[in-house]
């Protein structure tokens, strides 16, 4: 086994559904989730989960010398994206997308993906990457 | 007891990847007739993506369900999932989905496997489930990236999607269920061994004493049940193992081809086995209007299928427009080539 299964664990929800920490004093999304507010210090913050947040592409990078483990995903595409509602900034992989076809300002949507396993027998790695809003992206023949 | 009328669908949906493989690509490769997508009356396939699998395309599936069923995901009390195609053999894709939508950890949850109707059956106990007040409401998935040994001909239409269900109370229900009935029995039609990659077929068992003996026999014994005659049905969706199958069953059972078509998926996207009636029953719901009934019949190998009566009510346009739709899945489509295919189905093999 290559990968921490307890790591996996306790990071389940941040890879299944951003989790993430809403402050009560000034409504800022903490993200990753702190129990301190980053914005404003104030201890009272409350879960919140960033899972059907779509998001606007800011910026993004194309990786082809894929580290082990992601060979099969090459080139690797991660992008620096902004939700609509709260504007909270997260980097995440985009995937279902060609590199040709990403374009900033575009509006992509969380979606739960195989991010990586542990070789042929270890555990599978599920989390949420981003791609195209159903519709934004049709058919070969455009 | 029969516990159906007080049951009903509360939230559907399905998922379709992205990609799509040209049956006349097979064909090239492997040197079949020029003519054999034609003769499957199929012309495209889904491949699931490198990062894709029955869990992911059923975790899509149950959140456009629970889109258009707008109920909170912790009142959701069993997560059943239909699959031949599970990512782990020992240990439950229900989970996973049931902890990535928010439904844990008060919930039943397990794994399904009969061929292609795992998710009908799990249909079928949530049904008894609701409407015995075990569950308010039941997630029903039907999801898998069919395997097939490369070359064979089941190859042509193994392809990947998923469909979800919520089933519960009648009265919140897009469309309600009127009866159901099963038929099962021993047949080696279709089967894959353990630590096999691959399923094997008996020739000349696939259609006549497995598809049709058991699809026939369970329409005929829910119209039995029922009373209700082919005429009383507006729309017919079949299990569809290729193009053809459901057009000769509905023939036979006396089913006009325009009551088939608008839930006859497998000629866009292959045959999605657990998903595979149900996505055609999606399709269905997706322009159905009140007072409509339709008929359901999945098929799985081994073999058995499934007959129910479905009654759509006034609920339903309100749920359609609120998640994408099979079509809209359908549209979105990139051809790719054998290599891509062969390399996102993990047919390549590589030391990992």
């Amino acid at each position: 086994m290559r990968f921490s299964i307890p790591r996996y664990w306790r990071e389940r929800h941040s890879h299944y559904r951003l989790y993430a920490k809403k402050c009560l004093k000034c409504g800022r999304i903490n993200y990753p989730p702190s129990n301190i507010c980053r914005y404003c210090g104030s201890n009272e913050l409350e879960d919140y989960y960033l899972e059907n947040e779509k998001a606007k592409v800011i910026s993004w990078t194309i990786i082809y010398p894929a580290p082990e483990g992601f060979e099969e995903q090459r080139p690797r595409i991660i992008a620096m994206l902004e939700t609509l509602e709260t504007k909270t900034h997260i980097i995440a992989p985009l995937t279902d997308i060609l590199p040709e076809e990403i374009k900033e300002g575009m509006i992509v949507e969380p979606v739960l993906r195989r991010i990586k396993e542990d070789r042929e027998a270890g555990l599978i790695h599920y989390a949420i990457a981003y791609r195209p809003v159903i519709g934004s992206i049709g058919t070969k023949e455009q | 007891m029969r516990p159906e009328p007080s049951v009903g669908i509360i939230g559907w949906g399905s998922y379709i990847p992205r990609w799509r493989l040209s049956l006349s690509e097979i064909a090239r490769l492997w040197g079949f007739a020029p003519e054999t997508p034609r003769g499957l009356n199929v012309v495209e396939k889904a491949v699931a993506g490198r990062d894709e699998d029955a869990v992911t395309m059923g975790w899509e599936a149950a959140r456009n369900a629970l889109l258009r069923a707008g109920i909170d995901p912790k009142e959701i009390g069993a997560v059943w999932f239909g699959t031949e195609s599970k990512p782990y053999a020992v240990k439950p894709s229900a989970t996973i989905i049931a902890e990535a939508l928010g439904i844990t950890p008060d919930t039943m949850a397990t794994d399904l496997e009969f061929a292609c109707r795992a998710g009908s059956e799990a249909l079928r106990i949530s049904i008894g489930a609701v409407a015995s007040g075990l569950v308010k409401y039941a997630l029903v998935i039907g999801s898998d990236t069919a395997q097939a040994n490369p070359g064979d001909v089941l190859e042509f239409t193994a392809s990947s999607a998923a469909t979800a269900l919520i089933t519960g109370p009648a009265r919140e229900a897009a469309a309600v269920f009127e009866a159901s009935y099963t038929y099962v029995t021993d047949t080696p039609d279709f089967w894959r061994r353990a630590h096999q990659p691959y399923p094997l077929h008996g020739e000349g068992f696939t259609g006549e004493p497995a598809y049709f003996h058991h699809i026939i026999n369970a329409v005929k014994g829910l119209l039995e049940q029922t009373g209700l005659r082919v005429s009383d049905f507006d729309y017919a969706v079949f299990h569809q193992p290729n193009g053809k199958f459901p057009l000769a069953v509905a023939k036979r059972l006396g089913f006009p081809k325009e009551k088939v078509l608008p839930g006859l998926v497998t000629p866009y996207i292959g045959n999605s086995y657990n998903s595979s009636a149900l996505i055609g029953l999606s399709r269905v719901l997706d322009i159905a209007k009140p007072g409509q009934r339709i008929l359901l019949a999945p098929f799985g190998s081994g073999a058995g299928s499934d007959a129910y009566s479905i009654v759509v009510t006034d609920k339903i346009i309100e749920k359609q427009d609120k998640a994408p739709k099979v079509d809209d899945y359908i549209n979105r489509k990139y051809m790719i080539d054998y290599a891509t295919y062969a390399k996102f189905r993990g047919i390549i093999t590589r030391i990992r």
